[in-house]
């Protein structure tokens, strides 16, 4: 049963491209490397070909079709004209909520990978320790940016 | 141009440095391991046939060099005072200049350590409630100086502009809110018994050791005869011997490091402001302002607390000589002395009918961690090492802690703050003003998930270290009334001050 505090939305769809190729870029380089080892070992020990680099590749090939998704699913986001909430997490749960006026600064930023597949970083600086920055990717731009608009608005009221 | 002790407004544009007396105090704190190690190294080498005078010639080049980046770092390192703003200027080669503005200063303190009490020396840190990284650290100038800094600072926060310094101007007399005497302090340490120390003695035993050329095997040696020794005649009055020598130390040792910590504690307040000394050998002088403080705590121990006593801290937004951004304003008092600091730091009364026990849940999830997983784990542990089973005797007590959990675990939204109560042993009340609150976490680790609660965690500036208010364990349904009650109190606190404000 799940619990939430508020009805959480999903993040774009693009953010999901955007989680696959950077594990796909991660997968690639391990198995670069599990390649080499592959290579050197064959040559020192004689061991088969692949004995390294099948394992790291079928694993990577099963995060990035399996594991990413259900990765991108947990996220789970909504605003209130008062609080945004942010979910994410799949061992361990986190649901975070920052109360509008205890935003400190906002960013909004979008990486090369990000720019393509039309999504953006949306980040809350809050004067607090563990939650000094809140970090809420995967919106739109205009989303993250009418958000932005939103708290600006709401903290440029508050006493400082 | 930069001495020290002579103080006009008009000067005070003038970059000044800090003491050169500085330079040996740093070089002597800079390698405390050289000094103590260096008639061990010279012991040791000589014993493997180094010549003398080419140590005596390494180690003076040593020295040398040491002093020379000293005197290098302490002439690269300014400080002046301009209209409205400190200015420190630091670094060889890479520059670096920080203004801190006048109104952004929070307070100045002042410590001396050891050492510089030695020389008149104090340091001077102005506190700005921005973190570490935005503060001031004068480290060292001599005593007067750092009196004068403290008073020119302060009269160009209040007033605006360079003021008088001197004319000896103290701020609105100061009241004595809370003093330690020192019967009360040889009490107080009675409390903090400790076998960590024991554990540092033999450290420093074995340091000493080597110091002396004395070898480890030899210690063995006489460890086994006096074991023979005493096999002989192993009855219940020399375990008992031993081991009241052991509590007496360790009773010993909680006393001395209480008396050096807090002698001589002394609490005042003047204009919104607290202020603590204390230390025998490194006297500390801290100002805390009331806005400063983010949270209250207040402790109470596990034998102490049963008597009456109790320890009162506040959390600040940067600032303090503690890594966990805590200060102790009131280390150890009765209740009735600590209602009125309490009530001057600007925080609510505790309001113990209005919190609400956590889910049963939390028992389940202590005997899992506490006493099932260690229990696993150290039965695993037995394989291997059999004298890990002798810890297996202990589990009782976590046991026993495990099922007093959920007891000693509350929650609550009171009028003007949220406040949690937790600890089976030492028992923490955390107040936090509902202005306070920066962020809320509700977390689910998967045993919590299975069991269908949840820890709700509330983030407050400068809360660092060990022992934060969570919530633990609180039933989901629960956590989400909670929480969205919090966030609306919190929200319409807000709106209630800048409704205020304009």
């Amino acid at each position: 049963m799940p619990f939430e505090l508020v009805q959480l939305q999903p993040l774009e769809r693009g953010y999901l491209r955007v989680l696959r190729i950077r594990s796909a870029i991660g997968w690639t380089i391990l198995s670069a490397i599990a390649a080499a080892a592959d290579a050197i070992l064959h040559v020192r020990t004689g061991v088969s070909p692949g004995v390294v680099a099948g394992p790291v590749v079928l694993l990577g090939v099963l995060a990035t079709i399996v594991l990413v998704p259900r990765r991108w699913r947990r996220w789970g986001y909504a605003f209130t004209d008062s609080e945004l909430h942010v979910a994410r997490g799949w061992l361990t749960r986190v649901h975070t909520v920052v109360p509008v006026s205890r935003v400190q600064h906002i960013d909004v930023s979008q990486g090369p990978i990000e720019r393509g597949a039309g999504v953006a970083v949306l980040s809350l600086h809050t004067a607090g320790t563990e939650n000094s920055l809140v970090v809420l990717p995967g919106i739109s731009r205009l989303r993250a940016e009418a958000i932005r608009d939103a708290i600006r608005g709401r903290i440029s009221d508050a006493p400082w | 141009m930069n001495a020290p002790d002579v103080s006009t407004a008009g000067e005070d544009r003038a970059p000044r440095r800090l003491d050169p007396r500085t330079i040996l105090i740093r070089s002597l704190q800079g390698s405390p391991s050289l000094v103590l190690g260096l008639p061990v190294f010279v012991a040791w080498s000589r014993g493997e046939g180094f010549p003398l005078g080419l140590l005596l010639a390494g180690t003076g080049l040593l020295l040398t060099v040491t002093l020379f980046v000293s005197w290098l770092r302490w002439r690269a390192f300014t400080y002046r005072i301009l209209p409205g703003q400190l200015v420190i200027a630091h670094g060889l080669i890479k520059r670096t200049r920080r203004s801190i503005p006048a109104e952004r200063i929070q307070d100045v303190s002042i410590k001396q350590g050891l050492l510089a009490r030695l020389f008149g020396l104090a340091e001077v840190r102005i506190e700005t409630g921005g973190g570490e990284a935005d503060e001031g650290q004068l480290d060292s100038v001599s005593l007067s100086e750092a009196h004068r800094l403290r008073q020119v600072l302060r009269s160009i926060r209040t007033h605006g502009g360079v003021a008088r310094a001197e004319g000896g101007e103290e701020e609105a007399a100061e009241t004595l809110l809370f003093r330690m005497e020192l019967p009360r302090l040889v009490y107080s340490g009675v409390f903090r018994f400790s076998m960590v120390w024991i554990a540092a003695i033999f450290g420093l035993l074995q340091y000493a050791d080597q110091a002396l050329g004395y070898g480890w095997d030899r210690w063995l040696e006489m460890l086994g005869l006096a074991e023979q020794a005493l096999q002989s005649r192993l009855d219940i009055t020399v375990v008992m011997g031993l081991s009241g020598f052991a509590l007496a130390f360790g009773l010993l040792a909680g006393i001395v490091r209480t008396v050096l910590r807090n002698f001589g504690f002394e609490l005042t307040h003047a204009e919104a402001r607290f202020r603590y000394r204390r230390g025998l050998f490194t006297r500390t002088e801290v100002v805390v302002a009331k806005r400063q403080i983010q949270l209250g705590l207040v402790e109470r121990g596990a034998v102490s607390g049963r008597m009456g006593w109790r320890a009162f801290k506040v959390q600040t937004l940067g600032g303090g000589d503690h890594v966990s951004g805590r200060q102790e304003l009131a280390p150890f008092a009765r209740p009735d002395e600590l209602a009125p600091i309490i009530a001057l730091a600007g925080l609510p009364p505790s309001e113990p009918s209005r919190l609400r026990s956590v889910s049963p849940w939390h028992i389940v999830s202590g005997v899992i961690g506490f006493v099932a997983t260690p229990a696993v784990t150290l039965l695993a542990a037995t394989a291997f090492f059999p004298l890990a089973g002798l810890l297996l005797a202990t589990l009782p007590v976590f046991l026993a802690v495990a099922l007093l959990r959920r007891r000693c675990h509350r929650y609550g939204l009171a009028s003007t703050s949220v406040q949690v109560r937790r600890g089976v042993l030492t028992r923490r009340d955390w107040t936090i003003p509902y202005g306070n609150v920066q962020a809320v976490s509700v977390t689910r680790g998967p045993v919590q998930r299975l069991l269908g609660v949840c820890t709700v965690r509330i983030d407050t500036a400068g809360g660092r270290g060990l022992n934060r208010p969570h919530v633990h364990d609180i039933d989901e349904a629960d956590a989400a009334a909670f929480v969205g009650d919090l966030i609306q109190r919190v929200e319409s606190f807000r709106r209630g001050t800048s409704l205020s404000a304009t």
